[in-house]
């Protein structure tokens, strides 16, 4: 297993020098020199926007020629019928590399959305969708979290009522990361409302260009718009675009949520690595006069043990997938503790800088770190809230037992 | 020499069992209020049967020449079991300096008989006030008319100090901090126990009266040995603190399962649940940081330094948090002397501060990094 480990990291790397350049490292930087970004959201205009979305489709078509698109996919689909232990390697070695964000497309798409569909649709959805999704052309968003269900997933409200061989869907979903360059989206409906909540759901596939579908940017605390807020409207959706069973769509939402997958390596990159970067806070505090402050050298080596400790975390996952084994909870820790210490970061800056994070003075790398301080409440809510993601530690390594359940949740909510 | 991670997990489970028969609970406690504070049969066996004193000790000293990863192992499981026997102090400490100072003729008349587990060793440094840092030793070191040294002052802090059959120790010269070894039975020379917040690990007062030494490595060269014995004491005390870590951990989860209030597992109370997963977390943290430090060790990587630093204060937090919080989930019986939950905090607390505690180990960090 590890040989054949090394022999799939050496292929990976030959195709990566073959066409794009090493990773600059994007920690080193010399104070007052460069862009001072510290935005962990983008918020870029729609022009740019759309050319970020290309040059992702563009890398993720290379990928595809190469057969490193959809590395555990099986072959009828384009797929490379590897392991996810591969796929986790492949990110790993690519991350040493200067390719662009593909994010927009794996991340809920190729991630979550592409292996839902592969075990749950029907063959000539497969054929439709799966190819293109992977070549990088279709890009799949994940119609799931309502104003009333976020945690609670299985409290949808969103209707999809029968009507001859169509559905008809009503109802609004809210937080759809990169559902406005979407062509398709994962739709989690309620179809019985007098069956317990969990057994009265159904999933779809929605076009995301069938009539009815409306996708409205939503502003977050940040100022950008990286989510949406879905309305759906009497969108008809033919039964053959419904995945598993009538009521039987909370296995086919457990699927992807099974599927949102750690990602090894892709930590520490983009302009937020600077954060965590004991060079440039350092730097900081030269440049504020604060060197030599006893409580503030104090706290920033209490952050530096924890930022420093993650990484030798995940290190050792990488050396154990260089290994052919799969890692354990550290992976989940190791995201739990990026939340955390790009949090304690922004405000630790905060306290170095003092009124010059509350007032932009025009000088170079202060009033920036506001980008970063506003992204940080959102990092212990996305992709499961620290106490979710708490709860899952708990109960899948540690063997806790499960909350029970209340009479309250066992009701249905229409 | 470099074992896989088959042979590692070889180790661990026959150290495991060893300490699982010769250091369960009832014995720790027997032990830490007698003297000595070990079972110098169960020593014996721990040096011949699993050969465990000399796993670190290079070959041509009689050791089996493995690294710190391999200690790292026996150490976690040490710190696990509390095990009470004079394996930090001859194996980590004594042994590591007289590697450190590069004297071959100390080290092949010492480390056959640390390495055969015959002979029991421990490092003074610290004095009355609790510093490691050799600039703050004032115990001296003058040579006699005979060639050797004669040493006055007093140590205090040291481990096993009462029973070590050799002492290193740090003395100052005209040259500066320089290493010492001293016979446990040389002239002038004085140990007293001392009464320990961590009562597993034993340490005493030392008073030297005019007591004849051995000068080990270079004279003024003690300043670059505890540089180096510091960096490796503090991997392997991390080691120790992770498995101390780990077994609280463990031992709150176990509880929070089966003990049931309000008529169901307090595990099953997300209060207790995020407990639990935060001593993971800090747990899963400390495992890393000082396991890949050992790495580092035995690649002579030029990251290592570093990474002890990380490792000592991420073990020493980690440990902490895990045995404040094993008392908290077991409620009042955690608090009680007869449940382990304090021999645990005692350790934890003990350990955070052996080396000079958090102040020190920040700064020592910020220095690595050239902060």
């Amino acid at each position: 297993m590890e040989q054949d480990m090394q022999d799939f990291a050496v292929e990976a790397r030959r195709f990566l020098d073959a066409h794009v350049a090493k990773a600059l490292d994007r920690t080193a930087f010399t104070w007052g020199e460069g862009d001072d970004s510290m935005a962990y959201f983008s918020s870029l205009p729609p022009e740019e926007e759309h050319e970020h979305v290309q040059r992702a489709r563009a890398w993720q078509r290379i990928r595809h020629e190469n057969g490193f698109g959809w590395i555990t996919g099986p072959a009828e689909y384009g797929g490379r019928g590897l392991t996810p232990v591969h796929d986790l390697l492949y990110d790993a070695v690519e991350s040493e590399y200067d390719v662009a964000d593909t994010g927009v497309l794996s991340v809920i798409g190729l991630g979550m959305i592409g292996p839902t569909i592969l075990a749950h649709a029907q063959p000539h959805i497969k054929d439709r969708w799966l190819p293109a999704m992977y070549r990088g052309d279709a890009i799949a968003c994940q119609l799931f979290s309502e104003p009333g269900a976020g945690s609670d997933l299985a409290s949808v409200a969103t209707r999809a009522v029968r009507e001859g061989e169509d559905w008809v869907l009503n109802g609004q979903k809210v937080w759809t990361s990169v559902a406005q360059h979407s062509q398709i989206g994962l739709a989690l409906t309620r179809t019985n409302p007098d069956a317990p909540k969990h057994r009265g759901m159904t999933a779809f596939l929605v076009p995301m260009d069938t009539p009815g579908v409306e996708v409205r940017p939503l502003r977050q605390m940040t100022g950008g718009a990286d989510f949406n807020e879905v309305f759906l409207t009497d969108v008809r959706i033919p039964d053959d675009h419904r995945l598993g069973e009538v009521d039987g769509g909370w296995t086919v939402a457990l699927t992807t949520l099974m599927n949102e997958r750690a990602t090894v390596g892709s930590e520490g990159v983009g302009p937020v690595a600077a954060a965590l970067s004991p060079d440039h806070l350092s730097a900081l505090m030269r440049a504020t006069w604060t060197w030599d402050d006893r409580a503030l050298r104090a706290r920033l080596a209490e952050l530096l043990v924890d930022v420093l400790a993650t990484e030798h975390l995940n290190a050792r996952a990488l050396h154990k997938l260089r290994a052919g084994v799969a890692p354990g909870p550290e992976m989940s820790v190791s995201k739990l503790m990026y939340g955390q210490n790009l949090t304690r970061a922004a405000h630790f800056v905060s306290d170095v800088l003092g009124p010059r994070i509350i007032a932009d003075t025009g000088q170079w790398g202060t009033y920036a770190w506001t980008e970063l301080l506003l992204a940080t409440p959102a990092l212990r809510i996305l992709g499961g809230t620290e106490e979710i993601m708490k709860n899952i530690l708990a109960e899948r390594v540690l063997g806790l037992p499960k909350e029970p359940v209340t009479a309250a949740a066992r009701e249905v909510r229409p | 020499m470099t074992a896989d991670e088959s042979e590692l997990r070889e180790l661990r489970a026959s150290v495991r069992e060893f300490l699982d028969s010769k250091s369960p609970e009832e014995a720790v406690r027997k032990l830490m209020e007698s003297e000595p504070r070990f079972d110098p049969a169960v020593w014996a066996q721990a040096a011949d049967q699993l050969r465990l004193p000399g796993l670190a000790i290079p070959e041509e000293y009689g050791g089996d020449g493995f690294g710190l990863v391999e200690l790292g192992v026996v150490l976690e499981e040490m710190g696990r079991a509390l095990f009470c026997a004079p394996f930090f102090a001859t194996v980590l400490l004594a042994a590591q300096a007289l590697l450190a100072s590069g004297d071959k003729e100390a080290c092949a008349r010492l480390l056959p008989g640390i390495a055969s587990g015959r002979t029991t060793a421990t490092l003074a440094v610290a004095e009355d006030h609790g510093s490691w840092d050799p600039a703050m030793v004032l115990a001296r070191a003058v040579p006699d008319s005979d060639g050797g040294w004669t040493v006055r002052g007093r140590k205090c802090f040291v481990v096993d100090g009462t029973t070590a059959d050799v002492i290193l120790l740090v003395a100052r010269t005209v040259a500066g901090p320089t290493l010492f070894a001293v016979q446990r039975d040389a002239v002038g020379l004085s140990a007293e126990p001392m009464e320990t917040l961590d009562a597993t690990r034993a340490m005493a007062r030392l008073t030297l009266d005019a007591v004849p030494a051995t000068l080990v490595g270079a004279q003024g060269a003690g300043g670059r040995i505890m540089a180096t014995v510091l960096d490796i004491a503090s991997v392997g005390l991390a080691a120790e603190q992770a498995g101390g870590a780990r077994r609280c951990l463990e031992t709150s989860a176990d509880y929070a399962r089966v003990r049931h209030q309000f008529g169901r597992p307090i595990g099953s109370f997300q209060a207790v649940k995020h407990k639990c997963a935060e001593m993971l977390a800090q747990v899963e943290l400390a495992e890393a940081s000082s396991r890949e430090a050992a790495r580092l060790a035995d690649e002579d990587s030029p990251d290592f330094p570093v990474a002890a630093a990380v490792a000592h204060a991420c073990c020493s937090r980690a440990y902490m948090v895990a045995a404040m919080e094993n008392i908290q989930v077991h409620g009042g019986i955690g608090f009680t002397w007869e449940h382990p939950a304090h021999l645990y905090f005692r350790r934890a607390k003990s350990s955070q501060l052996l080396f000079g505690g958090p102040a020190v180990y920040h700064e020592r960090l910020l220095d690595r990094l050239g902060i």
